[in-house]
């Protein structure tokens, strides 16, 4: 059974056709990367699996369990997380804050009721996110104000957050966009070293074809809203279809 | 007084208020949709309005307030009801102006509650500063001797409704119409358009939106000054009336769906006619009435009767 | 033998383990302890030194009866400033809390009991239901529906005790059927507490609400240090993420805005004890705007600021505005508080307990 599955995935704003009969299947441990050119609909696509959008139709699948029913907040908590484009982050707290609610999320669940507990007594959550923000790189700036960081440790702070929930599936939506090289190389690295340690499936959306091609298990290639590709990276770079998707190729 | 007398005086008053509704509803829409900006100083500028248009069609006299202990006892122009209809909207259009420029521009990307709080916070301002200088007893401000009556008109002649409230509906009627054409068929109107769905990209085209949306401002506002002017004499006179009246101005708007002009227009028909209609029948209930249905639009259909279904990011 | 002490010993140490499991959660940690009774010390001389000590008193012109409406209203801004300031929520109708809990205390002392402590449990009770229904309604959107819903619900309860219910509530005239009974059935509220108490504190009424109003500083504080206080925080900050994270956004909005109605309904409850009197206006609109300027003035997002806010609005309300000394502003008094309250939206949202606190830091060299 696959982690994740897209069946007859279609969605329509008014009368455009942003996605496309898309069936997808993401096994576990896999590490797949969704390309496209720009307005293909990769977004959307993962809009949709995490619920941040309705589909027009067809189904999705997680762990075998359709999800296009339920809440965002409730996706998340089986297991699927999502590190934003443009780092989200919650400005006004500290680093340590940051990484703490996406923890007590995780340790705690989408909803209770302790609005009369003392919060240095979740020892867990404050381990969690000890563990989250060693792993980023940032516990030395825990006790900093969010909004302080450089961008690129903003960066980081998301994906951090992205992987305080602990998740099974962790989407991300072009981790190193506006990112320098060593940025760039830092990212790919902490993502590969996670992977390792945390067992983590991932879909991955990204331009950088270096990336792409070095991370990725298997790639699909979106284009106007439907897959075109499918394949390994050495099947995808042949292929001509994907090369004239991009309008006389990206140097593959 | 016939069942049919009744009725029609019934509608005709619900009409009459449901244009001093429409036309602080239109206003507010057209701010709220362009400019995204919540303006709850807008019953500070019906205040205005109200004032401005007693003060320049009569003399009166004033008994409190501050302007009276400094020995101003009559103030007022005693120009006359024309005139002071005429010039009140170009004075609160300018007011609306100064407003645009000093206090929307500076809060334009702040949150949504910041321009609420600091809207609420000057509205409160000028309700003081009327309080201080006329006093908080109300004024009179009658409808004008030749309006009084009903008109001189083989069926109207029989219904117990003043020629004023005629006019009120009148003017409110071709002055929607007027805010209608400009926004659908004028150059303006079409980057006011443009401006509401991208204004990134209407700037992208190098044409700055700053200009129009100071007059979207301005017209919303003369808009309020008129509903003061005509509305005046048909309530009582007093610094409170504006903050009064913004709740029902809100409720319309959001009932008929911001930024849409025809939405204001059915938003006030229904407010106005179900407050005629309540208050002619179950008046006990006619407040508590007006406000569930309010609450019931909203809740069933958040976006408003003829409002835009939210668009996905 | 060498066996029993140490047995003896160790099950001491069990049951103090045990204990301390048990109140664990519950106990006073890092600054709560010093919160709360930096509060006592201060409620218990304010009244003294706003309205009985010689030179200061004669300054401030205060009297013990406004020292009481302080605190109500002071509850009441700290509840809304948990909605306001901590969540970012803005409401215009907590009113429909204050009004329901005042008329629920005042008509439960005329039908069931006097019982101070028992009405204000009634009062509460009300207001906590109500909010939940309100919230429950109210919350599906946020920003100016929020905010207009709000007021529309207030409004409507409003009209509601004016004509249709007026057989219960006085309409117009207000609820004058209030029966307080002696606290705990020994002591008038009226009366004078013994000896120095007396002085300080002035009536038992005052030391009641003094009480509650610590309990309330106590509550809020520990929400704020809660898990709650992190996540009220962050869907401030960006709600979307906070609901990516896999938090239940709308759920703790609504506990947001029914834990601001608990506050609203215990202060509604005293207000009505204290006036022995429910005015109509307890619902209108503009009883919601005064919550609103009372905690902005004194700075939104802080613990003391709504209450320091209530302070300075009832002192201009009810001094500033009466003549001797202020004659000159007195009839600008309104005036003056709405232009405040403007300059500090615009340029110093921290109100008033902000700037306290910046020239406190000033002074002390900044480090705290």
């Amino acid at each position: 059974m696959a982690l994740l599955e897209t069946e007859n995935l279609v969605k329509e704003f008014g009368g455009l056709v942003a996605t496309d009969d898309v069936n997808l299947a993401v096994e576990e441990d896999e590490r797949v990367s969704i390309i496209g050119p720009n307005g293909a609909g990769k977004s959307t696509l993962i809009n949709l699996i995490t619920r941040r959008l309705d589909p027009t139709s067809g189904d999705i699948r997680f762990k075998g369990e359709s999800i296009v029913n339920r809440d965002p907040h409730e996706v998340v908590q089986m297991g699927v997380s999502k590190s934003f484009q443009t780092a989200s982050i919650f400005s006004n707290l500290t680093v340590r804050e940051n990484a703490e609610i996406a923890a007590l999320a995780a340790e705690h669940g989408s909803f209770g009721f302790k609005f009369l507990e003392h919060r240095d007594s979740l020892t867990d959550v404050h381990e969690v996110a000890r563990n989250t923000l060693d792993a980023v790189g940032l516990l030395d700036q825990a006790d900093r104000m969010a909004s302080e960081l450089p961008y690129g440790d903003k960066r980081r702070l998301e994906i951090g957050i992205a992987l305080a929930a602990e998740p099974d599936l962790l989407l991300m939506d072009e981790p190193t966009a506006g990112m320098s090289p060593e940025e760039t190389e830092a990212t790919v690295d902490l993502v590969e070293e996670v992977k390792r340690e945390m067992g983590l499936t991932f879909v991955l959306i990204e331009h950088d074809m270096e990336i792409v091609f070095r991370v990725s298990d298997r790639i699909v290639v979106l284009n106007r809203g439907r897959v075109i590709a499918e394949g390994t990276p050495d099947e995808i770079r042949g292929n001509p279809e994907v090369q004239e998707a991009y309008l006389g190729g990206v140097d593959l | 007084m016939s069942f049919h007398i009744e009725a029609i005086t019934v509608l005709l008053n619900g009409l009459q208020q449901g244009a001093i509704y429409i036309l602080l509803a239109v206003g507010l829409s057209i701010i709220l949709g362009t400019l995204k900006f919540v303006n709850f100083a807008h019953g500070a500028l019906y205040l205005i309005g109200t004032y401005a248009g007693l003060l320049l069609a009569l003399e009166i006299n004033l008994t409190s307030g501050q302007l009276q202990e400094w020995g101003f006892d009559q103030l007022g122009l005693g120009l006359g009801y024309i005139p002071a209809l005429i010039i009140v909207p170009f004075i609160v259009f300018v007011v609306g102006l100064a407003m645009e420029r000093w206090v929307v521009e500076p809060f334009k990307d702040r949150p949504d509650t910041d321009q609420i709080l600091v809207t609420f916070g000057l509205a409160i301002i000028v309700q003081e500063l009327f309080r201080v200088f006329f006093g908080s007893s109300s004024l009179p401000f009658s409808q004008p001797a030749w309006a009084q009556g009903p008109p001189q008109v083989p069926f109207l002649s029989t219904i117990p409704i003043s020629s004023w409230r005629y006019y009120v509906i009148g003017i409110t009627a071709v002055l929607v119409l007027i805010v209608y054409v400009l926004v659908e068929f004028t150059d303006f109107g079409l980057i006011v358009r443009a401006g509401t769905r991208d204004p990134e990209m209407v700037e992208l085209l190098g044409i700055r939106l700053s200009r129009p949306y100071i007059v979207v401002f301005g017209i919303g506002a003369a808009l309020a000054g008129v509903a003061g002017v005509v509305g005046g004499p048909l309530n009582p006179v007093n610094p409170t009336i504006g903050n009064e009246i913004l709740v029902p101005a809100f409720l319309t708007v959001v009932i008929g769906g911001v930024g849409s002009i025809a939405g204001a227009v059915l938003g006030g028909v229904l407010f106005g006619l179900t407050q005629a209609i309540l208050v002619a029948t179950y008046s006990a209930w006619a407040q508590v009435g007006l406000y569930a249905i309010a609450a019931i639009v909203l809740l069933v259909r958040p976006q408003g009767l003829l409002g835009e279904a939210e668009v996905a990011p | 033998m060498s066996d029993e002490p140490a047995a003896a010993s160790e099950t001491d140490a069990d049951t103090s383990d045990s204990i301390a499991d048990m109140v664990g959660v519950w106990a006073p940690r890092g600054n709560e302890v010093r919160v709360v009774a930096g509060t006592a010390v201060v409620l218990a001389l304010f009244p003294f030194a706003f309205s009985r000590m010689p030179v200061v008193s004669d300054l401030l012109q205060g009297y013990q009866s406004l020292a009481t409406l302080i605190l109500i209203w002071g509850i009441f801004a700290l509840g809304f400033d948990l909605l306001l300031g901590y969540t970012g929520l803005l409401s215009f109708g907590h009113a429909a809390f204050w009004g329901g809990a005042a008329y629920t205390a005042g008509v439960f002392s005329q039908q069931v009991s006097g019982s101070p402590v028992l009405m204000v449990a009634a009062g509460t009770a009300f207001a906590v239901l109500l909010a939940w229904a309100l919230g429950f309604l109210s919350l599906r959107r946020g920003g100016i529906y929020f905010a207009i819903l709000t007021l529309a619900f207030a409004q409507m309860l409003f009209y509601m005790s004016s004509s249709p219910l007026a057989f219960i509530t006085g309409g117009e005239n207000g609820f004058t059927g209030v029966e307080t009974a002696e606290l705990f059935g020994t002591f008038p509220l009226e009366s004078e507490l013994p000896s120095v108490l007396g002085l300080l504190l002035g009536t038992w009424l005052y030391a009641f609400v003094a009480l509650i109003t610590v309990l309330c500083v106590a509550l809020a504080y520990r929400i704020l240090q809660s898990p709650y206080g992190m996540v009220f925080r962050a869907i401030r900050e960006n709600e979307q993420r906070a609901e990516f994270v896999g938090l239940n956004v709308w759920r703790y909005r609504l506990m947001s805005f029914i834990l601001s109605g608990l506050f609203a309904g215990i202060a509604g409850s005293l207000f009505t004890i204290h006036g022995t009197y429910v005015p109509l206006a307890s619902f209108y609109w503009t009883t919601s705007g005064e919550v609103v300027i009372m905690t902005v003035l004194g700075g939104t997002g802080s613990l003391f600021g709504p209450i320091i806010g209530a302070g300075v609005y009832l002192y201009v309300e009810n001094i500033v505005s009466g003549g001797h000394p202020f004659d000159f502003i007195a009839p600008f008094w309104h005036l003056i508080l709405g232009l405040v309250f403007v300059v500090v939206i615009w340029v110093f949202p921290r109100g008033i307990w902000g700037f306290v606190r910046d020239v406190r830091d000033a002074v002390t060299g900044g480090d705290d």
